[in-house]
């Protein structure tokens, strides 16, 4: 545990320093929620606009998620392995998956913290959001999947990409690109059907429209992306790539030969 | 029981033998110093004895165990600077104590004693992108210290040192260890390896030497070196240096030519006589006793600097 609690404390201390990573991962979204809240409503009838601006706070909390788990994740890792923390690990009585552990516990601190703050600044620029009780803890369940496909794809970049910066660049190219073809910036209606389809099994894209479902009401989307067979997708998706990146940094991620 | 036993290590990357049948053997309290060019495996055999990489073949002990399984002894200190700059000095030491298992409160306890003795006090607040070279090498010493280290392993620790601040670092580490505690370092300056009671010298993956500063320099570089600098290069100068060397070897660096003598006192007059009398203009010539890049030198017929480069 004290070990756990160690690689936490340093990664925390480390992204709550790093000055891109608050910028990519806060400010960014927060800048995106008040363009978009005054830029992109449109012609919507005035009590509807609350719900619209609701969705895009959705949506760039979502996009926050995908930053700091796909692109702080893999700058930890590849920044750590280059300047040689990870061969002095090696040297050490520690496990690789309790620094592990630690690190992820961090980013999801940060991708709370990230998606705190732009909740907070969507309803002060007027999101609103609808939803029982039942349905905020279902959302908060399918804001913990985003966090695990993010933090999953971002190990997979750490552990793979050995150059620090062509990890980052991975990172944030996989969560700008997937971002952009599953319906995360753009309305689903509007995107073609085979990105349609993708956006459907993209579990980070199907997750952020089940909140949008459960938190700013149906009308919002275009699917229902709660029927069973999604929500089991969704949920079995994202842990795949979880395990998949666990067991890729577990092997992988300290070998330095 | 020796805290570090290697026997005919063998390893190989991409189809090269990195070391090739290394035989190793360092008492417990003995400061041992593993010097040799870039590329001749001494990093690799580090990492091996650290547990960071694994061997092909050969027989690897650190206290009687395989390395994987003395970890609680091993103190690394690899050579790149591993502490993070985000953090300061006393957290990236609180972080190495948590992850050795130590509370928090043992931790700043032990941590406070630590920077006190290395002199960084005053910095410990500090983050550690505001350190200098120096400051940040001994902190990462201090990761290798804690309780319970036997066998501290460290990697060309003092590369980008001034050499006032390479002297300071050696005396600091020899005064903070435990006369128990054996010490390997990695290095390619004579200058610092002199400092080891044993040096061991690896070229191409093969110890070729081993023995005290002294041993090896009567062993293998009987000879006094002679520095010569003239005011324009040309091989007239070679010519001239060569009947004074012995075997007529004359090498070239940016300090000058270099020359072997076994009667230096008797030579130097005759060198700068002839020279002038050949046309060329003394600037400077001097007389050393063999350093141990020498003898490196004598064993290899390189230079430590040429192979690096």
């Amino acid at each position: 545990m004290r070990q756990i609690s160690a690689a936490y404390a340093k990664a925390v201390k480390e992204l709550l320093r790093e000055k891109a990573a608050l910028f990519w991962t806060i400010a960014w979204p927060i800048i995106w929620v008040i363009i978009g809240s005054f830029s992109f409503t449109g012609s919507a009838p005035q009590g509807v606009i609350p719900y619209i601006k609701g969705s895009i706070a959705i949506s760039m909390m979502v996009f926050a998620l995908m930053i700091a788990g796909m692109s702080n994740l893999p700058a930890s890792i590849a920044g750590d392995r280059a300047n040689g923390l990870l061969a002095k690990l090696k040297s050490m009585p520690i496990k690789p998956y309790r620094d592990f552990i630690g690190r992820i516990s961090a980013v999801i601190t940060l991708s709370l913290l990230a998606a705190a703050l732009v909740i907070v600044v969507g309803t002060a620029v007027g999101a609103r959001f609808t939803g029982t009780e039942t349905e905020i803890v279902q959302a908060i369940g399918f804001v913990f999947l985003v966090i695990c496909a993010s933090a999953g794809v971002g190990l997979m970049a750490g552990t793979l990409i050995k150059n620090l910066q062509g990890a980052i660049m991975t990172g944030v190219g996989i969560a700008v690109i997937t971002s952009a073809i599953s319906g995360l910036f753009a309305p689903y209606e509007l995107l073609p059907v085979p990105l349609q389809v993708f956006s459907r099994v993209y579990p980070i894209s199907s997750a952020q429209a089940s909140i949008v479902h459960l938190l700013a009401g149906p009308e919002m989307v275009a699917y229902n992306p709660l029927t069973s067979s999604q929500v089991t997708l969704t949920i079995a998706l994202s842990f795949a790539l979880l395990f998949i990146g666990t067991i890729l940094y577990s092997r992988l991620g300290w070998r330095l030969d | 029981m020796f805290a570090i036993h290697v026997e005919n290590l063998v390893k190989t990357y991409d189809r090269r033998r990195v070391l090739n049948g290394v035989n190793l053997d360092v008492p417990e309290g003995e400061f041992y110093a593993l010097m040799g060019p870039n590329g001749s495996g001494k990093t690799t055999l580090a990492s091996i004895i650290a547990a960071v990489k694994m061997q092909d073949s050969g027989i690897v002990e650190v206290c009687g165990n395989k390395p994987a399984q003395a970890k609680e002894s091993i103190g690394y200190v690899p050579q790149e600077n591993f502490s993070s700059p985000k953090l300061s000095g006393k957290e990236n030491l609180i972080y190495f104590a948590g992850l050795l298992g130590y509370s928090r409160s043992q931790a700043n306890q032990l941590t406070a004693g630590m920077l006190n003795k290395l002199g960084l006090s005053e910095q410990a607040d500090k983050r550690v992108d505001k350190y200098s070279g120096g400051m940040r090498k001994r902190l990462e010493v201090a990761t290798a210290i804690f309780p319970g280290i036997k066998v501290l392993i460290l990697d060309e620790p003092t590369t980008g040192l001034d050499p006032a601040a390479r002297r300071a670092f050696f005396n600091m580490v020899q005064e903070i260890m435990d006369k128990k505690t054996s010490i390997i370092l990695i290095t390619h300056i004579g200058s610092d390896a002199e400092l080891a009671s044993r040096v061991g010298l690896i070229d191409n993956g093969k110890m070729i030497a081993e023995g005290t500063p002294d041993e090896l320099k009567r062993k293998h570089a009987i000879e006094d070196v002679i520095t010569v600098e003239t005011a324009m290069k040309s091989d007239s100068v070679t010519s001239v240096l060569k009947d004074y060397s012995i075997n007529g070897k004359v090498t070239e660096s940016e300090a000058g030519y270099k020359i072997y003598s076994r009667n230096g006192d008797r030579v130097l007059a005759d060198v700068v006589r002839n020279l002038d009398q050949a046309g060329h203009k003394v600037m400077r010539i001097e007389m050393a006793r063999p350093t141990l890049e020498d003898v490196f030198f004598r064993l290899t017929e390189r230079y430590l600097q040429e192979a690096i480069e």
